[in-house]
């Protein structure tokens, strides 16, 4: 793309230590500390209620936070100002001047910091550009539609070359083609800028397919952080493996290598350095064969009823009923295996190595905090 | 079909009707200007444009339209500057007793203007503001100013504090942020407020009565005594200019909207278009 380089970050490090923000019946951010490295995608993701949002306010300075600090390139931001921040800032509806047209929505950063004329008009020009929007700049944005909205406030928010960029659910307003089609914009734009991205969702496809990193966050807490592989194959608990993507929970104990099952009694096989109370295993590594089907040595395995054969074209989903009433999920390839009826009985079988003992923190948490609020989820 | 042929000639006919009340005394009021009589005479016998001449040329009916012009003048610039401010605490604002607040800030429309006429009049003579223009602006602007806070409250409530957020973000300090993005959003419903608040006080009879004497008078009061003193047919010349003159402001507002709600179907249309 032309002229991204006009653009280009510096990416810096936005590091938050300790921070707190306490409501009065709540406590939408509880001692979160996470560093964002410089250059990096980082995305927070939750569920509303979770905190991602008030913690990127925090760093954008719109809300102050009661304890903690955050610096943004080894400056303490704490008691700095919005408008003195220098962090760029995309928000999920748009927040474009409604009686300012493109350029001048693009030129109003560079105006509050006392560019010369001249070079204001080239690097509107540049930035339009790099989002594609150039023969747009008389328009108003009332005239635009919501992807090349978007685009302008991308734009205004990258004009004046920001240490970072902070995006509120950009995609969040927009329907599911156009919010591919960004994705990919902005992760073009992330790579070619260098500048270090902080990117707020709830959709865990987002966050998975966008982020170098993603830091899940659950009533204000940091539950984990690590890349999205990490995250979707090591998954620290139950929580974070039911949010992103698909899972098959068991409950029950796990103790040297073996999971039993507290409903059923039924032992599973675990890579022995596993701990936890939930067992999870990915839809993906589950296996259909035959009943009475010879199995590789050493394989888990669990009989269940065909509920529901889902053809999706790439494989096959296929609802197991169990004999407790539970259900078992897997997907398979649709060539060299045999496809299953419904009503069929099947095995389903698993590689130990591809479950994981996790904690399960989503009864517990249940049990511990019963007030009234418990369920009571607030804005993000 | 004929019950549904009577329903509609009901209709029409009480259209028409409520019209005439409406407009009736407009039809008597410009005919009896051009009256060549020394009364109020309706329907007028001979048609001159002396009583339009003696407005311009009595110094009673020139001063008070001046004045009235002065104070209205006065009364806008105060009453927009005050009440923006109010709207802004009203709606923005994070204190305690705020509804309260809000309900003082609409309470002078509420309170008969003759209370308030008298209670200030009697302040007024100890302070020696009556017959002075100040005093005038001053009553004025306060039975002005919750027009304004109504008009630019509204305007405050659905504009998006987001483009607050975002100016700020972009490196725009507060005051900054008000005059580039609030104040240009916010402008319409100030000029709404800012003609209402006018309206207000070229057309204020009641307290105005209480203040006005032989040394300063308004357009208002002046008409008035017009009538009960000496039933002056100068008083329906001036009516019609006066009703010529609101004609004039409404089609201009009507106008503007108009053209704004053409612009705005055309930026539609465009950004179906896009």
């Amino acid at each position: 793309m032309a002229h991204t380089n006009a653009l280009a970050g510096t990416g810096v490090s936005i590091e938050i230590d300790g921070v707190v923000k306490r409501y009065r019946t709540m406590t939408a951010v509880d001692h979160v500390s996470l560093t964002v490295e410089p250059g990096e995608f980082l995305t927070l993701l939750g569920s509303s209620g979770s905190g991602k949002s008030t913690l990127l306010n925090i760093i954008a300075g719109f809300i102050s936070a009661d304890a903690g600090r955050v610096a943004v390139g080894g400056r303490d931001l704490t008691k700095v100002p919005p408008h003195k921040r220098d962090l760029g800032m995309v928000f999920q509806h748009y927040a474009l001047f409604p009686h300012m047209n493109v350029r001048d929505n693009v030129a109003f950063p560079l105006r509050r910091r006392k560019v010369a004329k001249a070079e204001i008009a080239q690097r509107v020009q540049q930035a339009l550009d790099v989002v594609e929007l150039g023969r747009l700049a008389e328009r108003r944005p009332a005239q635009l539609s919501g992807g090349q909205q978007q685009r302008v406030a991308l734009a205004r928010a990258l004009v004046f070359q920001p240490e970072a960029l902070l995006m509120d659910e950009p995609l969040g307003a927009l329907d599911k083609r156009l919010r591919e089609q960004l994705q990919v914009e902005i992760k073009r734009l992330h790579r070619e800028l260098g500048t270090t991205f902080v990117f707020v969702t709830h959709d865990q496809e987002e966050a998975l397919a966008m982020s170098d990193r993603i830091a899940v966050l659950r009533d204000g807490r940091l539950v984990q952080v690590g890349t999205p592989v990490e995250l979707y194959e090591r998954p620290a608990s139950r929580y974070v493996a039911e949010f992103l993507g698909e899972s098959n929970i068991f409950t029950g104990r796990c103790d040297q290598g073996t999971f039993v099952d507290t409903t059923t009694g039924v032992s599973f096989a675990v890579a022995d350095h596993h701990v936890g109370d939930a067992l999870v295993v990915r839809p993906e590594h589950v296996e259909l064969a035959a009943v009475g089907a010879t199995l590789a040595s050493g394989r888990n395995a669990i009989n269940g009823t065909v509920r529901e054969v889902t053809y999706l074209g790439s494989g096959l989903r296929v609802d197991l009923d169990l004999p407790d009433g539970r259900r078992v999920i897997a997907r398979t390839g649709t060539r060299g295996i045999h496809v299953p009826q419904v009503g069929e009985g099947v095995v389903a079988h698993w590689d130990p190595d591809h479950a994981l003992a996790v904690a399960d923190d989503v009864i517990s948490d249940a049990k511990s905090d019963p007030g009234p609020d418990a369920g009571s989820a607030s804005a993000a | 079909m004929t019950t549904r042929f009577l329903c509609r000639a009901g209709l029409v006919a009480v259209a028409v009707l409520t019209a005439i009340y409406l407009v009736a005394p407009v039809f008597v009021v410009v005919p009896t200007s051009f009256n060549d009589s020394s009364f109020l005479e309706f329907p007028p016998k001979d048609l001159s444009l002396r009583w339009y001449e003696s407005f311009f040329t009595d110094p009673a009916w020139v001063n008070s339209a001046l004045n009235s012009l002065q104070i209205g003048v006065w009364v806008t610039l105060l009453s927009v500057v005050l009440g923006t401010a109010a709207a802004l605490a009203m709606v923005r604002g994070r204190y305690p007793l705020r509804a309260a607040v809000g309900a003082l800030l609409v309470a002078p429309i509420l309170v008969p203007y003759v209370i308030l006429g008298l209670a200030v009049y009697a302040l007024f003579l100890e302070l020696g503001l009556t017959q002075t223009i100040l005093g005038f602006v001053l009553v004025h602007t306060a039975l002005a100013v919750p027009f304004v806070v109504i008009n630019v409250g509204s305007a405050l409530v659905s504009f998006d504090e987001r483009l607050e957020l975002a100016a700020m973000n972009l490196g725009a300090s507060r005051l900054t942020t008000f005059l580039r993005v609030t104040l240009p959003n916010i402008l319409p419903s100030m000029g709404a407020g800012a003609l209402f608040a006018f309206i207000t006080s070229f057309d204020e009879v009641v307290t105005s009565i209480f203040l006005a004497g032989p040394d300063v008078s308004t357009l208002p009061v002046q008409m008035w005594s017009g009538v009960r003193v000496q039933i002056d047919p100068t008083v329906a010349a001036v009516s019609t200019m006066l009703l010529l003159i609101t004609v004039a402001l409404f089609a201009v507002a009507g106008l503007v909207r108009a053209l704004g709600a053409r612009r705005a179907q055309k930026a539609l249309v465009a950004a179906e278009n896009a």
